[in-house]
């Protein structure tokens, strides 16, 4: 996901991870903006005016299609 | 839709858990996200008496007061009750043990928030919920039907922005007014099910979860954890139905992010603007507190009264040999004088008068030395009562304060989870997350107070590698000082090469450790909350108990400290050790003999160490090399002891005897490379 792009989550990783992200309502189908790419792949999103930083392989295990 | 819900009646499921409290007063339980304005709320309730410790067997802190006849807990910044980490755990507790539940949510955020708030609902306990941060939702252009919210949750609901303390007054109604929310039918029933075996409906809510620890207190299995998901989801399903009702965007698609939250990520501006958050953050703690400020305190309040005073209190009583030095404006001893009083000065009044006068107005330095033992041991150059007092009081307490001021300034303006953000990917080179770069940063202060800040850090694993690294590569702010003075002297080249040497062995042992022990980092998932302005009166509060908490748990480490080298002093042991250590220092490191006594003072203070090489006229590469073991070798005995209680003793004993081993290793190589 590129700096500045929308997307919808396809699917999230499973596990505690998992639990976690329903809770602060990333789920499948949510609709997610790119705001900030860090080299190495650190990534800051947005959504439901909410600001949450991934690393990168955390953000790599999650599938999202562009719209 | 609300036919599938049903508002039930109060019932009572209590059990006792590891928190010591009075059976008979209601306990309220405030719960909510991080950085929602808890700690604000639990300020205006409690008022001056706050009992601060840290919770049976973990170390997270937990905040006790008494409101009216109630009992009022504070819990960690929580997402969901559940076990995933410590603080999870330890609120899941309080809220187990709980009568009362004050939510917190923030209304910016209430699609993340109320999955918490319809947590607590569905574990049948009495909610109350306080919806703060209106004025932002207001700035965001967010309208909240405050009455709806509280038709569709069931529970009594207030809205405030405590921040301004608006609405704050609303609370007690609300605390009377609490009381159990809809629920699901389904999941209620099949709740009621288990309450024969588990004995509470919330600790049947969290079995139903997947919490194992709940499960084996009552001897039962854990469901599965795709039952867990199940139940979030449909959890997350009703909330979003709430908030369709509840919430209006007056204005969509604005953007939320403050420019500077936004520049504070950027790779190319988040540097530059980090360089400059570090460039005050060392002239305020750095320049003003560990210099102007602990100068004074340390040398004229601490050494110069109150240990002045105590020590011929003791020279009173006891035979003593007063020796007074005269200096210069430089520090150099000009002239001295010395003076026995074989029964004490008390018999001998005249004379200890004429002693007094000696530095007529001039700089001067007292010391007593004592025949008695004993009063050596407490009272003597490195008496453990003295040296404690001044050392703790009057050069740990100011720069303590002063780090915890800029920390919980930079905390509260919600800076630190962007800088975690931003060098995350360097962490992780050596095993850590972008969390740790906390208590890194604080390292740089003292080491004996980031160690016990490695208790943020998300894996055991993480804290091993964090605390060796602190223990090991990073001066603290007393060495730092001396490591400087001694570097300007030698220059630029041995600079240089003192930096990259302990920078690359930095790097070295943290990847050596990320590759060799087992387990993974954890990966950073870190909310980013709005940049804001922080408020003064809650960053002095934060401050102050952070630092009382700080001084509690490391003062009798300092003690126990001092006690144990003036022992050594005293049997003797410490010039056995200082004659032991010779052939290493002179052969290996190829220093003077006397840079032993420099090493071992180290011991004591990490700064009497590096101090102890100033006179010793040492080149500057033999500097470097003295430095760099010094830097590397043992730190003070109160960050051995603390990081002995935070790691275990076996894991303690390890990294100590290890950094010794390195230290000596390293500085040798570095010795026979450059001499």
């Amino acid at each position: 996901m590129a700096k500045g792009t929308r997307g919808r989550i396809e699917r999230l990783p499973g596990g505690e991870i998992r639990s976690h992200f329903i809770r602060i309502g990333l789920v499948e189908g949510a609709i997610i903006s790119c705001m900030e790419k860090l080299p190495g792949g650190t990534i800051v999103l947005e959504f439901s005016r909410q600001e949450v930083a991934l690393s990168g392989d955390l953000a790599r295990s999650i599938e999202v299609s562009q719209i | 839709m609300s036919e599938a819900l049903i508002q039930h009646k109060p019932h009572k499921h209590l059990r006792t858990e590891a928190i010591p409290t009075d059976p008979l007063k209601t306990k309220i339980v405030l719960v909510g996200n991080p950085n929602v304005g808890k700690s604000v709320v639990f300020n205006y309730l409690s008022g001056l008496y706050v009992d601060v410790s840290n919770f049976p067997g973990t170390t997270v802190e937990v905040s006790k007061a008494t409101y009216l006849h109630y009992e009022l807990y504070d819990t960690p910044g929580i997402y969901g009750v559940s076990s995933f980490n410590d603080e999870e755990r330890v609120a899941r507790d309080i809220i187990l043990n709980g009568d009362i539940i004050l939510n917190i949510v923030d209304a910016v955020h209430l699609e993340r928030d109320l999955f918490l708030t319809q947590q607590l609902i569905d574990m049948g306990k009495r909610v109350g919920l306080i919806v703060n941060m209106l004025d932002e939702a207001k700035r965001q252009r967010v309208a909240i039907d405050l009455h709806r919210l509280e038709e569709e949750l069931g529970i009594p609901v207030v809205g405030t922005i405590a921040t301004k303390k608006k609405g704050l007054e609303g609370i007690h109604e609300l605390i009377v007014q609490a009381r159990e929310g809809k629920q699901s039918r389904s999941l209620h029933a099949e709740l009621h099910g288990m309450l024969s075996t588990v004995g509470s409906q919330s600790e049947a809510m969290l079995v139903l979860e997947g919490d194992e620890v709940v499960a084996k207190r009552h001897g039962v299995a854990a469901a599965d954890v795709s039952r867990r998901e199940e139940i979030y989801i449909d959890r997350r399903n009703r909330v979003n139905k709430v908030l369709q009702r509840v919430v209006t965007d007056i204005e969509t698609g604005k953007r939320i992010a403050s420019v500077f939250g936004r520049w504070s990520v950027n790779p190319i501006l988040g540097f530059p603007i980090l360089a400059v958050i570090l460039y005050a953050l060392y002239f305020f703690v750095g320049v003003f507190v560990a210099q102007d400020v602990v100068n004074f305190t340390e040398t004229t309040i601490g050494r110069n009264f109150v240990e002045f005073h105590i020590k011929s209190w003791v020279a009173q009583h006891a035979a003593t040999l007063v020796t007074v030095d005269i200096l210069d404006a430089d520090g150099e001893v000009t002239e001295t004088g010395s003076f026995r009083f074989d029964e004490g000065t008390r018999n001998d009044y005249d004379r200890w008068a004429a002693v007094r006068d000696f530095p007529q107005g001039r700089d001067a330095e007292f010391t007593f030395t004592y025949d008695n033992p004993w009063l050596t041991l407490f009272f003597g150059e490195f008496g453990a009562v003295t040296m404690t007092l001044t050392y703790l009081l009057f050069l740990l307490l100011p720069l303590v304060l002063g780090f915890y001021f800029a920390l919980s300034i930079l905390e509260d303006s919600g800076y630190l989870p962007r800088l975690a953000t931003l060098v995350d990917r360097m962490l992780r080179y050596i095993g850590l997350n972008g969390r740790a770069v906390i208590p890194l940063i604080l390292g740089f202060g003292c080491v004996t107070m980031a160690t016990i800040t490695t208790r943020l850090l998300g894996s055991q694993r993480e804290k091993t590698i964090a605390t060796t690294i602190l223990q090991l590569a990073i001066p603290c702010s007393a060495q730092l000082g001396v490591i400087a003075a001694l570097l300007a002297t030698a220059g630029m080249v041995a600079t240089l090469i003192y930096t990259a040497v302990i920078f690359s062995f930095l790097v070295l042992v943290g990847s050596v450790m990320n590759r060799s022990l087992p387990g993974e980092t954890s990966p950073l998932l870190i909310d980013l909350p709005r940049m804001r302005l922080p408020q003064l009166d809650n960053v002095v509060k934060k401050t102050l108990y952070k630092t009382w908490f700080f001084m509690k748990e490391a003062s009798p480490w300092f003690f126990v400290g001092a006690l144990t080298v003036g022992i050594l002093q005293v049997t003797g042991a410490l010039v056995w050790i200082m004659d032991a250590m010779e052939p290493l220092v002179v052969n290996w490191l190829q220093l003077p003999r006397e840079a032993a006594t420099a090493f071992v003072m180290g011991l004591v203070r990490r700064d009497f160490g590096a101090a102890g090489l100033y006179h010793l006229g040492l080149d500057p590469f033999q500097t470097v090399a003295a430095l760099v073991t010094i830097t590397l070798f043992v730190p003070c005995v109160a960050s051995l002891m603390v990081m002995l209680k935070e790691r275990g003793p076996r894991e303690g004993m390890i990294i100590w005897v290890g950094s010794l081993i390195l230290a000596l290793t390293i500085g040798g190589l570095v010795s026979q490379a450059l001499i």
